[in-house]
């Protein structure tokens, strides 16, 4: 009995001690500074932080994103710095989730004292710190490609503190769509996505505005939910209705999933694909991919393009089989808060840093330059690739887009 | 209403079907629903996925089904022995078997997570020929394939319950486990044997589902609410109510959702749940499990 007993306070006490240590449930992944100094850092650092998905259900992408931060931290503080001053970075992980997104946030800005943070390629978290960032004066720059995470969609303003490092869905959703158009002249189009995915439904969206302005027409708008596997009963419609091509915008599994459904379900039109058709969507996907134009912002597995040595340095550091975007969405939005960080004198002035990045022009990211737009925080002038597959799996880019001004917003 | 559809209906609810015979199998003797069943899934396809990309020259589809069931169904009498026995030889209240089971389901799913959570795994296509075409229809190679597989485990599942003295003793543990000891029967063993069951079931289907869709964390329990869904509407216990519930489950999901869209089929899929648990609580056919609900 009193064994029993012993084992009980035992487990009660790993229990609470277990809350005592979840709370907040962030995991710091790197040295983090003196919690007592009045601001991050000292003197010859400036503490910046990062907030990506390293273990919720888009830590693939999440892992790659947080390593492309610290590659593009190692490498500035390797060419001195910014002014003088090493970065120094925190890492916390949200799950993917908003809640722990809200306390990783908390973390850094009040124990940390982070001077601006880089954050995931998610947009429901980054919704969430749209007004927080506002209050502390903390700009974040991530890859939330979300419009709402940047413009306020009522006034159409930007949020002050919110910065995209990348086009945004809509912008991306364009080129596609000008692409099935123009280019393959298709008329009749259909969109199949998940309708409990923002990152899903602001590319949909878009991609039917878009179309419809230029005279084409929408024919099937198929949806499913988040944690359905089965949606062949959507695909059966949509090769029913047969439209010239449909557009297929969700995260890579459930791409590949669309994609076999469709095939199976006797559809034998064209695919197009939103930027989550790259790997590991091939190693995923069954049937054969024919007639598939996907968005790519890098040419990775080219050798002669810039984001090629990045992405082999990504793959070789991690053990990755295969090229992942993010290792360069990560480096990309950290090299654009390091253009605003060296426009200022005081890096945690938090109000001159988001003035700064608001006029970055021509930030060197790891296949463009990055030029902020003012007006929506949002990149302007930055191209999209359009690949396909070739029958071993290897891309082949077959143009690069760029949006006329009036669609490039 | 397109043969298409009819067809994929009937091969969705033969995963359910899976699905939820594991369920009620275990449900029939220990009158709890083994939540962790789901958990078992996803582990099962992450067993298959390993275990196929270990050899140069990949397995059959056979082998890696043999192997990842029977691992299993090892895993399923090690979670028995570490996580319901002392429940049992305590003769502790079900609430502490349903406790102990969510709490392993989401326990097996943070274990994946962690170790397995940062990649996506997908089986490469197993055939040549990755659809069929039948009438007006176009289908999978591999939906035929796990209506098949489904459909005959199922039969020698039905035929080993109803057929067998093994078969008997379990239908005998199930009415009263009390009587069958007095009658001789080793209920410690038959309910070891329960779990070796549904932990070979839980390895069919983990491995089928795992190449049908991905292997993920959550495959398990994504796809264990309509695996529960169909035990309810079988009534709980009952493996043929639960078969037939399951078929049914799929084709009325499929046209559902064909005519009135993802977001509302769910809804109304529990709304037939619930509708059955007022109307007629023991399912189908539960007169076997009329007094387990």
């Amino acid at each position: 009995m009193k064994v029993k007993k012993g084992l009980a306070v035992l487990l009660a006490a790993s229990t609470t001690l277990g809350m005592l240590a979840g709370c907040g449930t962030t995991d710091e992944q790197t040295s983090t500074p003196d919690a007592s100094k009045s601001a991050g850092g000292d003197q010859d650092t400036i503490v910046i932080g990062t907030i990506q998905d390293l273990s919720g259900s888009a830590s693939e992408a999440g892992n790659a994103n947080a390593w492309g931060v610290e590659y593009a931290v190692r490498q500035i503080n390797e060419q001195g710095g910014i002014n003088g001053k090493k970065l120094e970075l925190v890492t916390m992980d949200c799950k993917g989730d908003v809640q722990e997104g809200i306390n990783c946030y908390r973390l850094l800005v009040d124990e940390h004292n982070v001077a601006a943070i880089v954050g995931p390629p998610l947009s429901n978290p980054a919704l969430a710190w749209v007004d927080l960032s506002e209050e502390d004066q903390v700009p974040i720059v991530g890859h939330f490609m979300d419009e709402r995470c940047t413009t306020n969609e009522e006034t159409g303003e930007p949020y002050p503190y919110m910065f995209l490092a990348e086009p945004g869905c809509a912008q991306q959703s364009y080129c596609i769509a000008a692409y099935g158009l123009e280019e393959l002249g298709c008329e009749t189009f259909a969109t199949f996505y998940n309708a409990g995915l923002s990152y899903a439904v602001m590319h949909a969206e878009p991609f039917a505005e878009y179309v419809t302005a230029q005279g084409g027409t929408i024919v099937a708008e198929e949806t499913f939910q988040a944690g359905d596997v089965d949606y062949r009963a959507q695909a059966v419609k949509i090769a029913n209705a047969n439209p010239d091509a449909v557009f297929v915008c969700n995260y890579a599994a459930d791409n590949a999933l669309c994609y076999d459904y469709l095939r199976e379900a006797g559809y034998e039109g064209i695919i197009l694909g939103n930027n989550t058709f790259q790997s590991p969507f091939n190693t995923l996907v069954k049937s054969d991919v024919y007639d598939c134009y996907f968005l790519m912002n890098y040419d990775m597995e080219n050798p002669d393009d810039p984001s090629y040595p990045i992405i082999q340095k990504y793959m070789e550091e991690t053990g990755t089989k295969y090229p992942i975007a993010n290792a360069c969405f990560g480096y990309d939005a950290t090299m654009v808060l390091a253009e605003g960080l060296k426009a200022v004198d005081d890096p945690y002035d938090g109000e001159a840093v988001a003035a700064a990045l608001a006029q970055v022009k021509d930030a060197p990211g790891a296949a463009h330059s990055i030029t902020i737009n003012p007006e929506t925080h949002r990149t302007i002038g930055m191209p999209m690739l359009i690949a396909e597959y070739d029958k071993d799996f290897h891309i082949n880019v077959i143009t690069s887009y760029t949006l006329s001004e009036e669609w490039d917003t | 209403m397109s043969l298409q559809l009819i067809v994929n209906g009937i091969s969705l609810g033969a995963v359910y079907a899976l699905i939820a015979v594991g369920f009620a199998l275990v449900f029939s003797i220990l009158k709890f629903s083994n939540f962790a069943h789901g958990g078992m899934i996803s582990a099962a396809a992450y067993i298959a996925y390993f275990f196929y990309s270990a050899f140069e020259n990949p397995p059959s589809l056979w082998t890696t089904l043999i192997f990842t069931a029977i691992v299993s169904l090892l895993i399923a009498l090690l979670l028995d022995t570490l996580c319901y026995r002392r429940i049992r030889k305590n003769n502790s209240p079900n609430i502490y078997y349903f406790v102990a089971s969510i709490t392993f389901a989401i326990l097996i799913e943070q274990i994946l997570n962690v170790f397995f959570g940062k990649m996506s795994y997908g089986f490469p296509p197993m055939f040549e020929k990755t659809s069929m075409q039948f009438f007006s229809a176009s289908f999978s190679t591999m939906d035929l394939v796990v209506l098949v597989i489904s459909l005959v485990l199922l039969a020698v599942l039905m035929l080993l319950i109803n057929k067998t003295k093994i078969g008997l003793a379990i239908r005998a543990v199930a009415i009263d486990g009390r009587t069958g000891r007095l009658m001789g029967i080793n209920s410690g063993f038959i309910i070891l044997l329960t779990f070796a069951l549904a932990g070979f079931l839980a390895g069919v289907s983990g491995t089928l589902l795992g190449i049908k869709y991905s292997v993920y964390p959550a495959l398990g329990s994504s796809m264990m609410v309509k695996g529960f869904i169909a035990s309810v509407i079988g009534g709980l216990g009952s493996l043929s109510g639960a078969i037939i519930a399951a078929i049914l489950l799929g084709v009325i999901e499929m046209v559902l959702v064909y005519y009135l869209g993802s977001s509302i089929t769910p809804a109304l899929l529990f709304g037939i749940m619930l509708l059955f648990l007022f109307l007629r609580p023991q399912g189908i056919s539960g007169k076997f499990a009329q007094d387990k609900v």
